[in-house]
């Protein structure tokens, strides 16, 4: 079990034991993930070498996995406090329907548009958390709601795919910074920012929820606005990977988000994070995302129908939460006996 | 029992009901068509494929769960039967392997959940994407065949007036009724979904009981899938779709908590008498789909939480 809410030494002051007590605690679930993104790679690569080191290949993965990576990060946060969010489905089509409808012709309204995108996001996160936190209604049950909502928003501004995302929006999204691909700077982006916020009160108190509500309660943690936070948080990283999309496809589609209510479960599961609550780790998930989208890689390596692909991302979320329950259980028995 | 308490005690299901007669009201005063025996007709139809897919939704949402397969089983079901019947094998035994292959699906659902302990929405948000997979693989992406004639002169017809459909409906209608109301496997759902640990002690097989929600759910969508393909004549690889959150707003609407132990069938009945009144009235109001999306969210939003108010004041009451 990691440590929640316990007073953080800075990385200076913490002594070489400290450190190697951190490493041993460090999760084999968690762990997972960069494994199975190395030995995925490593794979596709020995199948396909073109794949890998093909002109570009990097960063067209890359900028592919940038909005699954933003919006598993969200939907870790929710899911340590046993919590799901499917309003991102919604969410993230209605972001594109909006981007691909909008004109923007100077870089000062596209900017203020996305701040705006971005305070949708933290609103339709808002409703989510309040609904959830004050009629105690499970968080399932009150997204797939807002998921359809949001649903119909998108469809009401987009009948159908296309549109055209304002031009900037795209500069904005693709090249490089330093000679390293803008969509890698969000993946380093996101691991710091994992870095800095697991060791928050925030992410603390998100676990404490999760592992035992009525503890958490106990021991003081504000359980309403922990969650409105966390869901807050989940639809601000949704309206980024709505930004994302309609940036790299430059249109957009009123079930743009759809996909991604699986993806980024997926993502989240395979990255080690307990179903259960309490444990796991954002960058962890945003390495799941990697490996469920070296998916299709593999799939094309060994020379199937890309169709193949669709089947097996769902098989993999089956299996993955399937092992990671039963080895749940068995530790419960365990302990318990 | 006096006509008051029977109407207390089933609160969520007049009111369903009522809020329908209201609906079918408000429809008949914008246009007298709206009353017209072939519109009744029509909408009858589309209230059965709801609420047949509603039988297992409701098990599911008694016992705590959900499925969310329901989609792609009902697409699955369609395209199989449409592809192999067009290859020239015979209709009845297509049906029943397709009917068998649901049954895989479900149970498959069911040791998830009840087995391995894993969350219903998790297993079946999975599930929903390994058929999709495989029916794009089948398919190739895509479906030309038509639905067999047999099926559909089957599925199309009446009688006494009343379409096949409705009939095949109301004999689902009886059978979950009966199946909750008066066996005991109905009341041990109940007893699982009020409280999972106090129904193991009560000597309830807990894990083996939960398997069957999942696979009424399955076989439901899968007989909806081509009874859908009858109706409309063809299939097509989105046809699923609107079907995952009707069937969840038609139970949530007939009152069933969603924290499970609470709920009935009849009421999920009305829901989908509900559900389909409202998606005949947008059209009325030029209201599109987008709307019909929007109202679906609103009123589960609005049932549920009434459900689960109704729930904590029963609790209140139970405790004093």
């Amino acid at each position: 079990m990691s440590v929640s809410g316990a007073p953080v030494q800075t990385v200076r002051e913490r002594p070489a034991k400290a450190l190697a007590a951190r490493l041993r605690s460090v999760s084999l679930a968690t762990s997972m993930p960069y494994v199975y993104v190395v030995v995925l790679g490593f794979v596709i690569y020995l199948l396909s070498p073109e794949i890998i080191n093909g002109p570009g290949a990097v960063d067209v993965r890359f900028s592919a996995a940038v909005p699954l990576a933003f919006v598993a990060f969200g939907q870790t946060l929710a899911m340590f406090t046993r919590g799901i969010d499917l309003a991102v489905g919604g969410l993230i089509s209605t972001v594109t329907a909006i981007l691909a409808t909008t004109a923007a012709d100077s870089w000062g309204t596209l900017v203020l548009l996305l701040v705006a995108l971005v305070a949708l996001g933290a609103v339709a996160g808002l409703i989510n958390g309040v609904a959830i936190a004050l009629t105690g209604l499970q968080p399932f049950i009150v997204t797939l709601a807002t998921w359809s909502i949001w649903g119909g928003v998108a469809l009401l501004i987009l009948p159908q795919e296309g549109g055209a995302a304002p031009v900037d929006l795209t500069t904005l999204v693709l090249g490089n910074i330093v000679g390293i691909p803008k969509s890698v700077w969000i993946f380093v982006v996101l691991f710091a920012l994992w870095l800095w916020l697991r060791d928050t009160r925030l992410v603390g108190d998100l676990r404490a929820i999760g592992s035992d509500e009525a503890r958490a309660r106990l021991i003081g943690v504000p359980i309403r606005r922990r969650k409105v936070q966390c869901y807050m948080l989940s639809g601000i990283f949704a309206a980024l990977a709505g930004i994302w999309i309609a940036g790299q496809t430059g249109s957009g589609a009123p079930n743009a988000g759809d996909p991604f209510i699986l993806s980024s479960v997926a993502a989240v599961v395979i990255g080690g994070t307990s179903i259960f609550g309490g444990t796991g780790s954002a960058a962890a998930s945003i390495a799941g995302a990697l490996a469920f989208l070296m998916i299709p890689d593999l799939i094309s390596a060994v020379e199937l129908s890309s169709f193949w692909s669709v089947f097996f991302q769902g098989a993999l979320l089956i299996v993955a939460v399937t092992a990671s329950s039963i080895a749940m259980q068995l530790r419960a028995r365990r302990s318990g006996s | 029992m006096s006509l008051g308490a029977v109407l207390s005690r089933n609160r969520a299901i007049v009111t369903s009901f009522a809020i329908a007669a209201v609906l079918f009201l408000v429809g008949t005063i914008h246009s007298l068509d709206f009353a017209g025996v072939n519109q009744i007709r029509t909408m009858l139809v589309y209230a059965s494929f709801i609420g047949i897919i509603g039988l297992g939704q409701t098990l599911c949402i008694l016992t705590g769960g959900i499925d969310l397969s329901v989609p792609w089983t009902l697409t699955g079901a369609a395209v199989l039967t449409s592809v192999l019947t067009a290859d020239g094998h015979p209709m009845g035994a297509v049906i029943a392997l397709v009917l068998a292959l649901a049954v895989v699906v479900g149970v498959l659902n069911g040791l998830g959940v009840a087995y391995a302990g894993v969350p219903p929405i998790i297993m079946t948000l999975g599930m929903n994407g390994a058929l999709q997979g495989l029916l794009l693989v089948y398919t190739d992406g895509g479906i030309s065949s038509n639905p067999p004639d047999a099926l559909t002169s089957f599925v199309t017809g009446q009688a006494l007036g009343v379409p096949t459909i409705v009939w095949i409906w109301l004999v689902v209608i009886v059978l979950g009724w009966a199946l909750l109301s008066l066996t005991t496997l109905g009341r041990r759902l109940y007893a699982i979904g009020t409280n999972r640990r106090a129904a193991q002690l009560a000597g309830v097989r807990v894990r083996r009981t939960l398997v069957v929600p999942y696979v009424v759910s399955a076989i439901g969508a899968a007989g909806t899938g081509l009874l859908l393909m009858g109706f409309t004549d063809q299939a097509f690889l989105s046809m699923g779709d609107p079907y995952l959150f009707s069937s969840a707003v038609a139970v949530a609407v007939g009152g069933a908590s969603i924290l499970g132990g609470s709920g009935n069938y009849i009421g999920t009945v009305g829901g989908a008498l509900v559900l389909t009144l409202v998606a005949s009235l947008l059209p009325l109001f030029s209201l599109g789909t987008a709307w019909l999306s929007i109202a679906y969210g609103l009123i589960l939003l609005v049932t549920v939480y009434a459900a689960s108010l109704n729930l904590s004041r029963r609790r209140a009451v139970a405790e004093s």
